[in-house]
């Protein structure tokens, strides 16, 4: 039986394959420290928004699997640069001989699992994103006036400064804030004849304004801004219909949320992307490398023809009967995940 | 007496001479970080010269672009010096330069440190152009019709809220102007017309404050207008309310800012400078010993570095007697072509 995809690799291809597989090493460690900032930043940037994303919705698992995913990356492109760098000199290549194996078989399995779990993730984030601020923001405004319940003082500070910092107001606009009491019951008059009104106007008994907190407020307005009375068109004078759209911000703050952390998650998943290319590319030249100088019997300048191969002869047999003597009932895949037990020194391809 | 004499062999001088070589390079990186620096320093003024109104003094920034790039130079020079310092043969091209080129050097520490020392002094001058500059940028807040001022409101309002400030000292500037356009003012109102008629220039004027004054932390909806009304507000003593808008002044918060700026930039370019004393000094010390090495066909020999040939003082002595040379050279010349031709006449 033959070995696997073998490649015929005589002293100069092997000498080339050694230094594009340094090259690419060295690229992909460079990814993947780039992606592990990236994540790293994505980890941050949710982190701050804790408040306004639901408890229950387990965002932050994306950038904790990508980055150990990058890490592993990094790993392999610093352990592929070194191990290739090592191929080219006859003195520094013996020690590298024991550790290659399960080295590679590490990274296969863990890099490319954490990677294809992280572009999982990445693919599935929008849909757990969007259900997430939905239920985050509205907690957030609906405990915007709780200023002196404790647990929940901090809401009408983290709500102000999202407005102010991301340019929006309310969830999908400003009129959310028609909706709910945002003002607390500490600085209502009881015995003002218009809070009674507007108290006793609804069912649940909530101060319902028709107006907005200060953070709503756009500082591209011409004129000074405009946070109460907003739907009765005879409050302001000289309202300017032309301009009617520059006194608030005219966004809801879960479109903008939605929109920044979607566009990091997307840049996040392309780089895994690119990481997951390179880190096949590296793994699979390593592979056919370290098969090529063991047929050589670990010697380097050897002039003689090596093969390199990814799996060895007669693996699918010896799969077949490990599996039938274990009698487990797991499906066998012995093209898709690398042999675990796989000794280091393999011996010379067969006939 | 020399002065601070060093014994040098063979190894030593090339120790000396690799280590210059490393120094000088990442001197380089040092200048380019300075040159960095000061680009950065740069942008930031620029950014808010309209709360400046366009008078700030560039001369911080400018001269740190100037002393980065001049870094660079030199430190790449002495690095090759060092680098030929090595061969006889290549360092013998270099060794009538390298006097003068000391000499300039010690010119350029002098610089780099008076700029260092620029650095953190400037903030008086600073100070005044903010206030100034301040003062104008709110009494041009409602010109949003003017042309060439239109921007200044929301360039305000981003001011206040990013450096959670509010006025040139405190929230109160803003009674003193009228920072509500006559656009949106309805003049058949009576209050209007009553507030207007109250001062002399005309001028309406409130005791409120613009949104951006507003304090996220304060836990009641922010208060802006008839601040020193107690009555028009339920449950509030302006005297003691100190968590509704912003206390702090914006001529103070920018002031601080920038302080803190020129400050870390005066810090890391003391550091740089420090760095290329040593370098000079090393430099001196090889440029002194490879002279010391007389005979060139005998490099192993030992030989003896120094700062200077002789003690100071009398390092001064020389300098002047040979400055009142130069002045001298001419009439010696003079009185020599006439005592030439006395002889001949005689």
């Amino acid at each position: 039986m033959a070995p696997v995809l073998p490649l015929v690799l005589p002293l100069q291809p092997r000498i080339r394959l050694a230094q594009g597989l340094w090259l690419l090493s060295w690229l992909l460690a460079l990814v993947g420290g780039l992606t592990l900032l990236c994540s790293g930043h994505l980890l941050v940037q949710l982190w701050h928004l804790g408040t306004f994303l639901a408890p229950s919705c387990p965002v932050a698992a994306l950038p904790q699997v990508a980055l150990a995913a990058s890490a592993v990356a990094l790993g392999t492109g610093l352990v592929g640069s070194g191990a290739s760098r090592a191929s080219l000199d006859a003195a520094q290549y013996p020690p590298w001989r024991g550790v290659l194996g399960p080295l590679l078989v590490a990274g296969t399995a863990g890099g490319g699992g954490l990677l294809v779990l992280a572009l999982g993730l990445a693919l599935a984030l929008p849909g757990t994103l969007d259900t997430g601020l939905e239920e985050g923001l509205g907690t957030a405004l609906a405990n915007y006036k709780d200023t002196e319940v404790p647990g929940r003082c901090q809401a009408k500070r983290l709500l102000d400064e999202l407005q102010l910092r991301h340019h929006c107001c309310g969830r999908h606009g400003y009129k959310d804030w028609f909706g709910i009491q945002w003002v607390s019951n500490r600085y209502l008059d009881p015995n003002d004849q218009d809070v009674v009104d507007r108290i006793q106007s609804n069912v649940e008994g909530l101060y319902l304004i028709d107006g907005v907190p200060f953070s709503c407020c756009n500082p591209h307005s011409p004129r000074p801004c405009l946070q109460s009375q907003l739907s009765d068109p005879h409050a302001h004078p000289l309202f300017d219909p032309r301009q009617p759209n520059l006194n608030l911000w005219a966004q809801g703050c879960h479109e903008v949320l939605l929109g920044h952390l979607q566009g990091l998650a997307s840049t996040l998943g392309n780089m895994l992307a690119v990481t997951f290319l390179l880190q096949t590319l590296v793994l699979l030249g390593l592979r056919y490398l370290q098969t090529a100088l063991e047929g050589l019997g670990g010697v380097i300048d050897g002039e003689g023809e090596a093969q390199g191969y990814l799996f060895p002869a007669g693996l699918k047999d010896r799969l077949k009967t490990a599996w039938l003597q274990g009698g487990v009932a797991r499906r066998p895949a012995p093209e898709e995940a690398p042999p675990e037990e796989e000794p280091p020194k393999e011996g010379l391809p067969e006939a | 007496m020399a002065l601070l004499k060093v014994k040098f062999d063979q190894k030593k001088r090339v120790k000396l001479a690799q280590g210059l070589w490393l120094m000088n390079w990442l001197s380089v990186l040092a200048g380019i970080i300075i040159f960095g620096l000061g680009l950065f320093l740069k942008i930031e003024l620029r950014k808010r010269s309209d709360m400046m109104d366009n008078s700030e003094s560039h001369f911080v920034p400018n001269s740190l672009i100037g002393m980065g790039v001049l870094s660079c130079v030199f430190n790449s020079l002495a690095g090759k010096i060092c680098y030929d310092a090595l061969d006889p043969a290549k360092y013998a091209k270099w060794k009538p330069w390298l006097k003068p080129y000391l000499a300039v050097c010690v010119v350029f520490n002098i610089v780099l440190f008076l700029v260092a020392l620029c650095c953190f002094l400037l903030r008086g001058s600073l100070e005044s152009t903010l206030a100034h500059g301040l003062k104008n940028g709110m009494k041009f807040y409602r010109d949003t019709d003017t042309p060439g001022r239109c921007f200044m409101k929301k360039t305000i309002d981003t001011l206040q809220i990013e450096f959670k400030c509010c006025g040139n000292n405190g929230f109160r500037d803003w009674f003193e102007i009228q920072w509500i356009s006559n656009r949106y003012l309805d003049f058949s109102s009576k209050e209007v017309k009553d507030r207007i008629k109250s001062n002399v220039d005309g001028r309406y004027l409130v005791d409120g404050v613009p949104f951006s004054c507003c304090n996220p932390n304060s836990p009641r909806p922010c208060i802006q207008y008839q601040l020193t009304n107690n009555s028009a507000h339920y449950s509030y003593d302006h005297q003691t309310e100190e968590l509704n808008l912003w206390v702090r002044g914006c001529r103070a918060a920018l002031l601080s800012y920038y302080s803190n700026l020129m400050n870390s930039v005066g810090a890391v370019t003391l550091l740089v400078w420090l760095f290329e004393v040593t370098i000079t000094i090393g430099l001196r010390y090889l440029h002194t010993a490879l002279e010391g090495v007389a005979n060139p066909e005998d490099p192993e020999r030992e030989s003896e570095g120094w700062l200077l040939e002789k003690s100071i003082p009398e390092t001064w002595k020389a300098f002047l007697e040979s400055v009142k040379k130069l002045g001298k050279g001419n009439q010696v010349e003079a009185e020599g072509v006439d005592a030439g031709q006395a002889p001949e006449a005689g």
